[in-house]
């Protein structure tokens, strides 16, 4: 018998031709695992405003393991793009954006979000049901909020957020534990009205008088001011040996100006931010001594992470959060490769296997790969710490103390993991 | 130190509040709009005297008068632009158009000028006076040891001879003279034969010229950066409504006012309130408001 074909097609067999051949070839795009397309990962950014100082670091460090991921081929040939939105460090801008990401770009992860953003917008962050693995918050209120809660395979506990970058408890204890040893047993505090820059000051607070020293007075400032003045003037009739300061770049240099023209002296500690030549090129030789505790380079792979930065195209310099975000972007390509799928609760559930649990010590995408291609568990060794998640999603690594010397930053010494742990124990950040 | 550091912080801080007030009060008189952009002018000023005196080089007082007079001719370029073709649509058009021109602006210059914050490379010599002997007013020292930055002296004295020359433009000059009668009535200015687009340029270039010179002192007290202007225009503005809308002298009067009650909130407020000091600024202008409507100087509000 002749079949009843005439050359032309069933209409409604070409509508389900064309509807699953139009599946197939988005499939990869929508995140419904294994297709051919990219694999998108999504980067809110601060490409504008208070913190864009920061950002150029960032980007290279994200792009560079990125290009390292796509030279190695993910889940067997597809291409990891980032997507980068600019946030302003602005809640309401970074809620549009994370919606812009997950609804416009299909990000299955997110490599951002400062603690600005991430403190007012948490809930949000919750229903999204999304991994952000971010490089930036300091911020002690997510030292026992995110991670999986130590238990991959079930979701449900999840808070979603996880940081390769160590809080301000950890870091902040390191600048507290500095003063206390120059002998500074009483200190004046002066930051900026936003999240991230008290965030810093409670942490330093907190270890600092646990530690017997005693806060002076401590003067909060609106940001944005043309002037810091009359604060610093308040500030300095208490009696103190050294004062910190956490405020933005921009406004950290018209205060430490302020300062330098008041002739106001005293040891100036820095937030970590504050770690930069632009704020030593502005104020000038008044700032020689003045330092800063920031996230040390503790991790084993630092140097693995250093020479390829080096080697990437650009000359942004690499900051505090250059090192956090290499590690963010490389075990994120790790979580999906273990998954063999790239959705946002495939990522979720793999962070922690790949970087906690025994298994080979991988240093990169790479060594990553291979690794689970032959069977075997990883651990994924980092540049800024060795990227051991704890149940709530953070990380713990060195401090180190960089000092002005003769205009430039120079580090000056090293507070180890081990040192700070006795600071601040695990299950406290 | 004490109430007279204070003090002499809030001169500073209303000295160039004053200049870039006048410029903006001048424009509500005279072309009755509420120009938001003005934050951005007093930054293109800030970038066009750094720019002068760092990539030409040339001295910061050449530098500023370059500053002002690019600030002037930008000023009357984008009124040219925007302002002038819609003047007839009255207010609520021209303040909307000068929001979303400020916007522009200010991701224009950030695309130009980048994201770093910089400094005028001057010499700051810091004047120390100790030793004075204090005379107790009630819980505050009057006197006793103070300084006086030369940053200081250039803020202040600017003003000064801003003031003067803008008393002289005002009382001895035709332009002057034909500017107050067209913010009392451009109306009867017109019929009387008064230039009115020509004065209305005029008002425009000027504007500029003291958002240029505003612009580069705040660069030479703080930094320039894409938000120089912008962090100001509300300090601006409650100047002006303060000294009375339109009132060249009310809004001097109104940003001391603004300037003192900054700097002696935030050395006075307990410790815990010190970040507040700007709304303290504007709770001033809202009780000032309340018992003189018209601001410090402005004209009684006549019924319609």
């Amino acid at each position: 018998m002749v079949a009843n074909h005439t050359g032309t097609v069933n209409r409604r067999t070409l509508l389900k031709g064309v509807g699953a051949g139009g599946l197939a070839a988005t499939a990869g795009c929508l995140g419904l695992g294994g297709g051919g397309g990219a694999v998108t990962i999504g980067q809110p950014a601060a490409l504008t405003g208070q913190w864009d100082f920061l950002q150029p670091g960032v980007s290279k460090a994200t792009d560079v393991a990125v290009q390292q991921i796509n030279d190695a081929g993910l889940l067997d040939g597809r291409e990891l793009a980032i997507e980068r939105r600019d946030t302003a460090v602005e809640p309401q801008e970074a809620r549009t954006v994370v919606t812009q990401l997950l609804e416009n770009d299909d990000a299955v992860a997110l490599l951002g979000l400062f603690s600005s953003e991430l403190n007012p917008l948490y809930d949000f962050i919750q229903d999204q049901a999304t991994p952000v693995i971010t490089p930036w918050p300091g911020s002690n209120f997510l030292d026992t909020r995110g991670g999986d809660h130590g238990t991959p395979e079930d979701v449900s506990d999840d808070e979603w957020i996880w940081r390769t970058v160590i809080s301000d408890t950890v870091h902040t204890a390191g600048a507290a534990l500095r003063a206390l040893d120059e002998d500074h047993d009483t200190v004046g505090i002066i930051n900026g009205n936003t999240e991230g820059a008290r965030s810093w000051v409670n942490g330093f607070r907190n270890a600092y008088e646990a530690n017997d020293g005693t806060v002076a007075e401590q003067v909060e400032v609106s940001q944005g001011s043309s002037s810091y003045q009359s604060a610093l003037d308040r500030l300095f009739e208490s009696d103190f040996s050294a004062f910190a300061v956490s405020l933005p770049l921009e406004d950290a240099t018209t205060l430490m100006s302020d300062w330098a023209d008041g002739g106001y002296g005293r040891q100036p500690i820095l937030s970590d931010p504050l770690a930069q030549q632009d704020l030593i090129d502005a104020v000038g030789e008044p700032l020689n001594g003045a330092w800063a505790a920031s996230p040390g380079e503790s991790g084993p792979n630092y140097s693995a992470f250093e020479s390829a930065y080096q080697a990437g195209e650009g000359d942004a310099e690499i900051n505090a959060w250059t090192a956090p975000a290499w590690d963010a972007t490389i075990v994120t390509a790790l979580a999906i490769e273990r998954a063999g799928e790239a959705t946002a609760e495939a990522v979720e559930q793999n962070l922690g296997p790949v970087s906690r649990g025994p298994g080979t010590e991988v240093a990169d995408f790479t060594e990553g790969k291979e690794a689970l291609a032959n069977g075997d568990e990883i651990n994924y060794q980092g540049a800024a710490t060795d990227v051991s998640f704890t149940q709530f999603g953070n990380v713990l690594g060195s401090v180190v103390i960089n000092q002005v010397q003769d205009q430039e930053f120079t580090q000056i010494d090293t507070i180890t993991a081990q040192e700070l742990q006795e600071f601040v124990p695990e299950g406290e950040y | 130190m004490g109430l007279v550091q204070n003090v002499i912080f809030g001169l500073v801080q209303g000295s160039y509040i004053a200049i870039a007030a006048i410029g903006f009060t001048m424009i509500y008189g005279i072309v009755n709009m509420i120009n938001f952009a003005y934050g951005e002018y007093l930054t293109i000023g800030a970038f066009v005297g750094f720019v002068a005196a760092t990539a030409l080089p040339l001295p910061l007082p050449a530098a500023v008068l370059v500053a002002m007079a690019g600030a002037g001719v930008v000023s009357l370029l984008l009124a040219k632009a925007f302002f002038t073709p819609i003047n007839h649509t009255g207010p609520v058009p021209m303040l909307l158009t000068s929001i979303g021109l400020g916007l522009v602006l200010r991701n224009v210059i950030r695309l130009g000028a980048g994201r770093s914050a910089r400094r005028f490379d001057v010499d700051t010599v810091t004047y120390q006076f100790r030793g004075i002997p204090e005379v107790p007013i009630g819980p505050v020292d009057l006197l006793g040891d103070f300084f006086v930055t030369s940053e200081h002296l250039v803020v202040i004295g600017s003003a000064l001879v801003v003031f003067l020359a803008l008393h002289a433009l005002l009382t001895r000059t035709d332009v002057g003279i034909a500017m107050r009668a067209m913010s009392d009535d451009v109306d009867l200015a017109r019929v009387r034969g008064i230039d009115t687009q020509l004065i209305r340029n005029a008002v425009w270039v000027l504007a500029g010229m003291l958002a240029g010179l505003a612009g580069v002192l705040l660069g030479v007290q703080t930094n320039v950066s894409v938000s120089t202007g912008f962090s100001q225009i509300l300090q601006i503005l409650a100047a002006a409504i303060l000294g009375g809308a339109g009132s060249p002298y009310g809004a001097i009067a109104g940003a001391y006012v603004i300037g003192l009650v900054l700097a002696l909130s935030t050395a006075f407020l307990p410790a815990s309130m010190t970040g507040v000091s700007s709304a303290m600024a504007f709770l001033v202008l809202v009780l000032v408001l309340l018992v003189k409507p018209s601001g410090i100087a402005g004209q009684e509000v006549r019924e319609a």
